[in-house]
């Protein structure tokens, strides 16, 4: 909590309960104490504040607001005042007010070096660049320190960064900023690395890359400590930049002498030398080629120098380095690359991988780093390969089974690179079905003999030989993409589940894992494996696209929910958390991070999956609640995303949004002056919504005739295409496109609308045939047994569940529906009273349409509810126990175990699946019932 | 064979590329980076592989008090991806971040490590460190197993001349009375 002050204020002492209940969390007993503070000290502005952050903390908002603005017009002094609003305005997402508390304390204390630095940090937070250049220059002339006066400059450089125009950028900011460091370096005023590296950060950004490097060269440059050859990387980058390849070559062989496992000076190596002899450069003058020393400038040269780095290695005791013999294949494939046929004084590429095999064969990274430049060999040589290294494994004899096993986790480890060596060059693949099951025999073996070194592995250790059951499951797959044979997949899952069951923190399978019963439309497990991986932060980004894409879309919705509810809390906190580092940033001089965190929390804003999240978390709120109270923040959804399918969904979204903003409010409607206004300004914007609506859908189709088919282990396809062939997406339009004519209705009344009742009438049939379609594409099994093999279908599961949104959508259409008909028909009744005598009035086409389109609704509902209860009963009868397994597959007994776990998980989550549908289909069905007159 | 630079925000992006920074090293929120980010970025280094993974880091800070000879440089977290294991990736960040509490005039260096981590203990000795002490129940516990002490160790850099930084002592000490 806020700092108390000091000892001697009698306030601070009054105060203390206060502070120790909030801090405690005990907000009542806090507001209870402020009021009882302020019956005897009335002017206790701070007891206010702390009170109203009771109030804030206990959901009461509005009067914590309120209370808090009395204090802040008086424009409190006081530290305690101001370190507790500043608080609360935090807690209430209103930074910027804290900017206004700071600049009237600011005008009433002008001296005061701690409020200054308070107003520059608001600023800060709420990234008012002018202002903070303003406020740092206020601050280092009421205090001259020199981080006050660089706040002020970095404060330039991101007006910079942030201009729009590029121009004023580099005509009028970036020269300001430099022209205040420069002042500084003249007058012999710079202290702290952290202003030369803003300094350089200046430089940099206004290309003046010759003034950079006389700069980090020179007496400044002496200052730039911290970081580990920062001197040598800036310079490195200037010349790169400037292109004086000389000195990038003499600088880059420097470096490697002293450290031969730098990769990225390899790399600027061999680029400075190719620049060079382009150039057809030479020395002007033989003692010294260039500032940085000797240049080389012949491919003899650069041979010679990889290949003394290679026997440098082969003469050390130690551990030998890569980075000289991956050199050394970089080195060829870049002379190949420019026909240079000199490549053959470094030797044959295929006896270097041998050699590297044979060097590092045993570390996990050798097929990472062999993976490169495997494209050296030519094909006729990969058999060859293969073959070679194979004798570099040291295997114990052949058994009865036919396989020889490593003796060791090094022999298990160089066994484990040719099998992926192999796999890499397309040699499992062009295997046929059978030999492919050989394959995986094979795979199998070495996976169960591995285990035996990993018996001693903790619960959070890999095991060995956790490669090889991978490494079958991918087989599997080809195996199933190739054949169709669902029993691949079956078997994959069981193979996969047993790694797990040995190795269970063992992320690649838990991952792919995922991946397979998300295409098996299987949720239930996906929540437990997601949940398992730990996912933290970022990786909500990165992962959590897999889980949102699948988990509304195959009817788990609370999971779904769950999982939306993780991701959104963690983008949620990365606003708040970033902005407290960039103030960091300011106060311990890490300039160069900063314009790094803004980038890194736009790039988490514009995150298309926390788009979607947030628009998907919205849409099934909206599905499940049928009383659901829609606010301004529903509506005022941002549809920044282009993703076509969001935008389908967003639409969807705000059109429901708006059609309860005209339904839903029944006090508004009972008077009926304020009717014209709100109406008219809201059915436009339904109008607006539905044309956009229809261009969308028209993009969509455009985009779902090209057909994208994406990889098995690539990013899901959106839900788009199935959502327009089952026609969901069209019969969700055509609701909704209902609820206009419907609004024109209630302008005109049920006289002189004949025209337009009987076309409610036409939307009211079509609506129930398009969705007697949609149905009707719903129906098969899910899983089934046939000759003893067990067979799914998840797109049924999917189109079950574009059918129930369907459903609810009209249902909400026609909740509205009602709400606009039952108006009408009892100004009709009472007409028919007064008019007792002429009772032959017939009832209006569209009322007893209506009742008609409720009475077919519920009969639809009612075909899905039997349709579920069906697929429910069939399910539960399926007896999985009765499937024979791993017949002609050589599974074991436990193998099979495996297996049957799998299928088990895939239908309980079906089970699952289909009992929350069957729920929120019979929750919609009651609200059927309100709507008859 | 490696790029050793500077830790950037976009590479939390990447962390999930690699079994250990799921398994091992996400403990830390974005907050905890950040944090370390804007105030020691210098000692915030990771490997990087020519294909472009993420081969491990190394995140620290310097603290302590110079005029008690305390100030040192902290490891807070070291982490190598499993693929990238047993090729000498640690001692190396280790030595960088030595390195730069050297330049930093630091007495030591020092890390935590659980005492049931035999082979990270293994590591760090063989790397020049010794435990200074044991402190009790540093590590709280999770997911039902107990509370867990911790080694505190040590290596002298070369401002500690007489290497008293580094002499043990011999009760343990309990997390609160650690600075």
């Amino acid at each position: 909590m806020a700092a108390r002050g000091h000892v001697q204020d009698p306030n601070d002492r009054r105060l203390r309960p206060i502070y120790d209940y909030l801090d405690n969390g005990n907000n009542k007993m806090a507001i209870q104490q402020a009021d009882k503070l302020l019956k005897k000290h009335k002017d206790l502005h701070c007891a206010k504040v702390l009170k109203a952050i009771g109030l804030q903390r206990t959901g009461k908002q509005d009067e914590a607001f309120s209370l808090a603005q009395e204090v802040a017009t008086l424009e409190p002094t006081d530290d305690n005042s101001l370190q507790a609003l500043t608080i609360l305005y935090r807690e209430m997402h209103r930074p910027e007010l804290v900017t206004k508390l700071y600049e009237a304390a600011v005008k009433k204390v002008p001296l005061s070096e701690e409020y200054h630095s308070h107003l520059f940090m608001a600023y800060a937070r709420v990234g008012e660049y002018k202002k903070m250049q303003q406020a740092g220059m206020a601050l280092y002339k009421t205090v001259p320190k020199n981080p006050y006066y660089f706040w002020s400059v970095m404060s330039l450089v991101m007006q910079a960064i942030s201009a729009q125009d590029e121009k004023l950028a580099q005509t009028m900011f970036l020269p300001l900023a430099e022209r205040m460091v420069e002042k500084m370096v003249k007058e012999e005023k710079i202290e702290a690395e952290a202003e030369v590296q803003l300094y350089f950060m200046i430089l940099e950004r206004l290309g003046k890359y010759v003034e950079a490097l006389d700069m980090v060269r020179g007496p400044l440059g002496e200052k730039l400590t911290s970081e580990l050859q920062s001197r040598e990387n800036k310079c490195m980058m200037m010349y790169q930049r400037l292109q004086l390849w000389p000195e990038c070559n003499a600088l880059s062989y420097k470096l490697l002498l002293k450290n031969p496992d730098e990769w990225q000076f390899y790399l600027s190596y061999f680029d400075s030398l190719f620049h060079l002899m382009d150039k057809s450069w030479s020395p002007p003058n033989e003692e010294e080629h260039c500032v940085e020393g000797p240049v080389h400038t012949t491919v003899a040269e650069a041979v010679k120098f990889v290949v003394d780095r290679m026997e440098e290695e082969d003469k050390k005791d130690s551990r030998p380095l890569r980075g000289p013999y991956m050199a050394c294949l970089e080195l060829i494939h870049r002379l190949r690359q420019r026909g240079c046929p000199d490549e053959e004084e470094l030797g044959d590429p295929l006896e270097l991988m041998l050699q590297f095999f044979g060097k590092f064969g045993d570390k996990p990274c050798c097929i990472t780093d062999l993976k490169i430049y495997l494209h050296l060999l030519p094909p006729e040589q990969h058999t060859q390969f293969e073959n070679r290294l194979g004798e570099l494994v040291p295997l114990g004899e052949v058994g009865e089974d036919g396989f020889g096993f490593p003796g060791d986790t090094k022999a298990l480890q160089r066994h484990l690179c040719v099998c992926q060596l192999s796999r890499v060059l397309g040699l499992q693949h062009t295997l046929d079905t059978e030999g492919k099951l050989c394959l995986i025999t094979e795979l199998k073996a070495h996976y169960h003999y591995g285990l035996q070194f990993g018996k001693s592995c903790l619960k959070t250790e890999l095991q060995f030989s956790d490669t090889y059951c991978l490494m079958v499951a991918h087989v599997y797959i080809d195996l199933w993409t190739e054949t169709g044979d669902e029993n691949m997949l079956w078997q994959c899952l069981g193979v996969l589940e047993e790694g797990l069951s040995y190795s269970p923190s063992n992320a690649q399978f838990k991952l792919l894992l995922l991946l397979l019963f998300c295409r098996l439309g299987a949720f239930q497990p996906v929540v437990d494996l997601y949940s398992s991986l730990d996912a933290k932060h970022v990786q909500h980004d990165t992962i959590g696209y897999l889980l949102t894409r699948y988990a509304g879309s195959l009817g788990q919705f609370a999971a779904a929910s769950q999982s939306y509810n993780f991701s959104l809390r963690f983008f949620h906190s990365n606003q708040k958390d970033t902005s407290e580092y960039i103030i960091q940033a300011y106060k311990y001089g890490a300039f160069e991070k900063i314009p790094e965190f803004i980038a890194f929390r736009t790039r988490l804003n514009q995150s298309l999956h926390f788009a979607q999240v947030r628009t998907e978390r919205m849409l099934l709120d909206l599905y499940t609640e049928a009383d659901m109270e829609l606010t301004e923040e529903h509506r005022r959804l941002s549809l920044e995303e282009e993703s076509v399918w969001l935008k389908v969904r967003s639409l969807t979204l705000r059109l429901l949004a708006s059609l309860a903003l005209l339904g839903h409010a029944p006090s508004k409607r009972n008077s009926d002056k304020t009717n014209e206004n709100g109406v008219s300004a809201k059915s436009s914007t339904l109008q607006t919504l539905l044309s956009q609506l229809d261009l969308t859908l028209q993009t969509a189709a455009q985009i779902t005739e090209k057909q994208t088919q994406y990889p098995f282990l690539g990013p899901p396809s959106s839900r788009l295409a199935s959502a327009l062939s089952s026609g969901s997406c069209h019969c969700q339009a055509s609701a909704l496109q209902l609820s206009l004519t419907l609004q024109e209705l209630e302008t005109t009344g049920l006289d002189d609308s004949s025209e337009l009742q009987t076309q409610i009438c036409n939307s009211f049939k079509s609506l129930i045939v398009q969705l007697q379609e949609l149905l009707s594409r719903c129906k098969g099994d899910v899983l089934e047994m046939k000759d003893s093999r067990l067979m799914t279908q998840p797109s049924l599961l999917e189109t079950l569940v574009f059918f129930v949104e369907t459903v609810c959508v009209v249902l909400w259409v026609a909740s509205y529906s009602a709400s606009v008909l039952r108006p009408l028909k009892s100004s009709l009744q009472k007409k028919k009273k007064k008019k007792t005598k002429d009772s032959s009035t017939a009832m209006p086409v569209v009322l007893s349409g209506f009742q008609e389109w409720t009475g077919s609704l519920q009969g639809i509902v009612t075909q899905a509810l039997d349709h579920v209860k069906g697929q429910e009963a069939s399910l539960t009868a399926l007896k999985l126990a009765a499937l024979t397994l791993g017949v002609g597959h050589a599974q074991t007994q436990e193998e099979c175990g495996f297996t049957r776990a799998a299928m088990d998980k895939v239908q309980t989550s079906y089970l699952g699946s289909l009992q929350e549908l069957g729920d929120l289909l019979r929750k919609r069905a009651d609200s059927l019932k309100s709507l008859k007159f | 064979m490696t790029t050793l630079r500077a830790f950037t925000c976009d590479d939390l992006f990447k962390f999930n590329n690699i079994q250990a920074f799921l398994n091992f090293l996400s403990q830390y929120g974005i907050p905890f980076y950040l944090q370390y980010l804007a105030h020691w970025p210098e000692y915030f280094i990771v490997a990087e592989a020519p294909g472009g993974e993420l081969m491990g880091y190394i995140m620290g800070k310097a603290e302590g008090s110079v005029a008690r000879e305390e100030w040192h440089g902290h490891v807070t977290a070291l982490s190598v991806a499993p693929e990238f294991r047993r090729l000498g990736l640690a001692a190396k960040l280790m030595e960088m971040l030595e390195e730069i509490s050297e330049r930093k005039g630091g007495f030591f260096v020092d890390l935590f490590v659980r005492v049931s981590n035999q082979v990270a203990v293994n590591m760090y000795k063989q790397l020049g460190y010794s435990v200074y002490r044991t402190v009790i129940e540093y590590y709280s516990a999770s997911n039902g197993e107990p509370d867990e002490d911790a080694y505190d160790m040590r290596k002298a850099l070369s401002r500690d001349t007489e290497r008293k930084s580094i002499i043990p002592i011999p009760h343990p000490v309990r997390p609160e009375d650690i600075e």
